[in-house]
């Protein structure tokens, strides 16, 4: 396979690639490597912290309401850096890659932390199965229940929010159903709720057994029947693929390769094949499809951690850092998820996403050279304040960095670190560069634009 | 033509043949002003509680509801017969007395929802209760109607949904002269010298490089411009007090901003609320004195409007920690020196009446606040800002 297209394929659905790695896999067949993407995923490792403290207050939950909300904030900012560390480090790519698009997809919060690691582990383990389980699944889970309030839907007094969203953001989209159809099936999740440990509980007398006319067909639904009714619809597959299309290949849909998707997802609805046939088509190798794709702030932080690994000295700094960024892992602005694309760049994110890698990594310096030379005094004692506070310090790990670029010339950096093509103008400016340090290069590219496409 | 005049002709003529035609065409927009009235948004955020802040004081249900949360008779400050505001607003009775402050009460909307997130994002949004918008009604305004993202200004280091567009996003910034010697790093100078026109009409990438432009001018045209004006008043030491004092400066410098965005946390106060409630307003209450003061002072008084709000007021009757749990509507304090309205705009409602959860019914949804503000004080359409229209009001 061609170095471009494995970049590609590893920036899709991973965090990119590394030089040896690289080298490894440009001896085999896209097949072998696809393969091999689906082999290293096949097996499903939830994420989980020590729960023994919050089960045990859990036991007496109306007592200690309060201390178990505390605890579960402080508990839901571990896991965010669990998963952010897990991302950049583990070789379930395709998998964690998934649940990352999952939980944009089946967007939902809550704030007990029992609800969000279950809620969390649902996506991970589904990711790769089978779609109409994996939406059951999701009806079930005790923070979707609270988060669109199915949990208040009750036989007298049925509240509609899990009903509309379940078509209008989860399985269909706008305008393929009527307000008689949200109506009706709202009554088939009526009773939905759990326990205290989360466990999905049918309240009998709550939920309304009686019939109900939904898409022109009649009978006494329950929610499960209203998902099959719903996945019926080759509308849904359509839908599923185009938000997958929109994720992973180029957020301009081409209906044609979409609607090849929705025939291969619509014979099963199973989310590794349809996976499959996108990672093995020609289309998505094409060169339009290639380094077109804005990254999420997720995927910006954990690239820049694959290549070069560092930690927050203070941990819970990530969980600020993603929230200029724009996206706070557990945490989506609300059911419609985060909208992506351009929408990540503002005025303010992308002044922060240009100046972060050498923030992070570099002492506030992007180029010491030119920092001495061009700089007023003023400025220099403003990026000192920058790079002193508190907010920015890592520990940087830059012997990773050499060792794994060990065999790369400072010059060809450039290609190992972006997919994008770089603009003539820019290409001329950096084969300007000095390039005295491989570091110091390496902090120069990553705050070009082109570094925010993948 | 002298030699003097010469040489600055000369060096006019040659930094505009470096700049990109983009950027040129960008700093236009001060020319095209959006004219010169200004809306500063400040949310109280947690739910602050409305009952204790504007207190009916005659009101038996109201002692009777909260035995040991009411706040005195003998300690409310009074505005007329019926009602009066908590001790910590003393400054604000100033305002009320000049005809400066114009209190509505009963403010919500239909089907209300007493989850801070979502709560939060009705009122940044302006959508219906059931419905979801990734899009703010300052954001939806300057998509309609901005030139520059600097036309709306979040005091802070990052967006409110209020404040993100369809199209255009406001600037968030806490410290201008920060955001500007960040986005002059000489290293994106460079990038950007070599860079030609061609390159900003490419699909994402363009837009990168577009945004990166737009950015750099935006910061370097609010810290340029606000650098010029220093405030000689005294502000209260605390941060939302530094939000304001930062709003004044660029508001007084005459910055292109038509609104200011800033907020007050910490007012979930479930469990021992009086101390709480009472350093929270009185950390408002000054700071807001202090900001009226700087603009009057400045004479940019009269051309802005204050509008203060809170996502939820909270439940009538107190709960077991002394303290008490999400609730309904609330009620709205407007500020501005042209209110058409002054003192109390309507009664608060009755206490007998609850809904179902012991919350006050609301009387006028904040939607038609919003729009009032947009067309009469913004001066533009406000049914395509709030996708609906709604009635307006009289207060301005």
């Amino acid at each position: 396979m061609k170095n471009n297209h494995i970049k590609h394929l590893y920036w899709r659905v991973g965090f990119g690639v590394l030089p040896n790695q690289l080298m490894e896999l440009s001896e085999k067949s896209k097949a072998e490597i696809i393969d091999n993407l689906f082999k290293e995923s096949k097996t499903y490792t939830p994420l989980t912290l020590n729960k023994d403290k919050i089960e045990t207050l859990m036991l007496s939950f109306k007592e200690n309401r309060m201390e178990i909300q505390k605890m579960s904030r402080q508990k839901i900012k571990t896991l965010n850096i669990a998963w952010v560390d897990r991302l950049s480090t583990t070789n379930q790519i395709l998998r964690e890659k998934m649940t990352l698009f999952w939980s944009n997809h089946f967007s939902c919060k809550d704030n007990n932390y029992i609800y969000t690691e279950n809620f969390h582990n649902t996506l991970r383990k589904h990711a790769l199965g089978n779609f109409k389980d994996f939406v059951n699944a999701v009806s079930k889970e005790a923070a979707m229940t609270k988060y669109l309030n199915t949990k208040q839907n009750k036989k007298k007094k049925p509240n509609e929010n899990f009903a509309r969203e379940l078509m209008e953001l989860f399985t269909l989209g706008v305008g393929h159903y009527t307000e008689s159809d949200i109506k009706e099936s709202a009554r088939a999740f009526t009773g939905y709720s759990h326990n205290v440990n989360g466990d999905f509980l049918l309240k009998k007398q709550q939920h309304d057994t009686g019939l109900k006319t939904f898409f022109g067909e009649t009978g006494s639904f329950t929610g499960e029947d209203i998902i099959d009714l719903i996945l019926k619809k080759k509308q849904c597959a359509k839908y599923v693929c185009g938000k997958i299309y929109a994720y992973f290949v180029n957020t301009q849909i081409n209906d044609a390769h979409v609607e090849q998707m929705a025939e291969v997802f619509y014979k099963d609805y199973n989310i590794a094949n349809l996976m499959r046939f996108v990672l093995m088509s020609n289309w998505f190798y094409e060169d339009k499809n290639i380094g077109n794709k804005i990254k999420s702030p997720i995927e910006f932080l954990v690239g820049m951690k694959t290549t070069v690994p560092f930690q927050f000295k203070n941990k819970k700094r990530l969980l600020h850092i993603e929230n200029v960024l724009g996206q706070v892992l557990f945490n989506p602005p609300n059911v419609a998820g985060w909208k992506g694309g351009k929408s990540w760049i503002d005025s303010n994110t992308i002044i922060l996403r240009l100046k972060l890698p050498s923030l992070l990594l570099n002492d506030a310096y992007i180029s010491k050279i030119e920092i001495n030379s061009n700089t007023t005094n003023a400025e220099r004692k403003a990026m000192l304040k920058k790079r002193n506070s508190k907010q920015y310090q890592t520990n940087t790990n830059w012997q990773v960095f050499q060792s794994n670029f060990k065999n790369v010339a400072t010059q060809d950096l450039e290609n190992y670190l972006l997919t994008c093509k770089i603009n003539p103008e820019a290409a001329q400016y950096l084969s300007a560069l000095k390039k005295e340090s491989k570091r110091e290069y390496c902090i120069q590219i990553m705050s070009l634009p082109e570094y925010q496409m993948c | 033509m002298d030699r003097r005049k010469f040489i600055k002709n000369s060096t006019l003529a040659s930094s505009l043949f470096f700049v990109p035609s983009f950027v040129k065409a960008f700093e236009q927009v001060a020319i095209n002003k959006l004219g010169y009235k200004r809306l500063v948004i400040v949310q109280l955020s947690g739910g602050n509680d409305g009952l204790n802040t504007v207190v009916p004081y005659r009101n038996d249900l109201y002692y009777k509801a909260r035995p040991t949360l009411g706040i005195a008779k003998d300690q409310v400050i009074k505005l007329n017969d019926a009602l009066g505001l908590h001790p910590s607003l003393t400054p604000l009775k100033r305002l009320y007395d000049d005809g400066h402050l114009s209190i509505i009460n009963n403010v919500g909307y239909p089907n209300p929802i007493r989850s801070h997130f979502r709560s939060t994002d009705i009122w940044h949004t302006a959508t219906d209760s059931n419905r979801y918008s990734q899009s703010g009604w300052i954001g939806r305004y300057l998509d309609n109607y901005a030139k520059s993202p600097h036309n709306a200004i979040e005091i802070g280091d990052s967006l409110s949904l209020a404040m993100k567009g369809e199209r255009m996003n406001a600037i968030a910034t806490q410290n201008p002269k920060m955001s500007f010697f960040m986005s002059r790093d000489p290293y994106f100078k460079r990038i950007h010298d070599h860079k030609n026109d061609a390159h900003l009409s490419e699909h994402n990438l363009g837009y990168l490089y577009k945004t990166m432009i737009a950015a750099e001018s935006s910061a370097k045209y609010i810290h340029e411009t606000s650098k010029t004006y220093t405030s000689k008043n005294q502000y209260p030491d605390n941060k939302f007090a530094k939000q304001l004092k930062t709003t004044a400066r660029f508001i007084n410098a005459r910055l292109d901003t038509k609104v200011f965005y800033a907020s007050l946390g910490g007012f979930d106060t479930h469990v021992n609320q009086k101390a709480k409630q009472k350093q929270l307003l009185g950390v408002y209450a000054n700071s807001i004195a202090a900001f009226v003061d700087d603009l009057k002072a400045n004479n940019t008084f009269k051309d802005t409007l204050i509008l203060t709000f809170s996502e939820f007021g909270r439940r009538v009757k107190q709960n077991a920690n002394v303290g008490t749990d999400h609730g309904t509507a609330n009620n709205v304090f407007v500020i501005g020196g042209q209110l058409k309205k002054q003192g109390i705009y309507n009664n608060i409602a009755s206490l007998s009446d609850l809904d179902d959860n012991g919350d006050i019914k609301f009387e006028i949804d904040f939607r038609t606040i919003y729009a009032t503000v947009l067309n009469k004080w913004l001066e533009v359409d406000d049914a395509a800002v709030l996708n609906k229209s709604f009635n307006q009001l009289s207060f301005i």
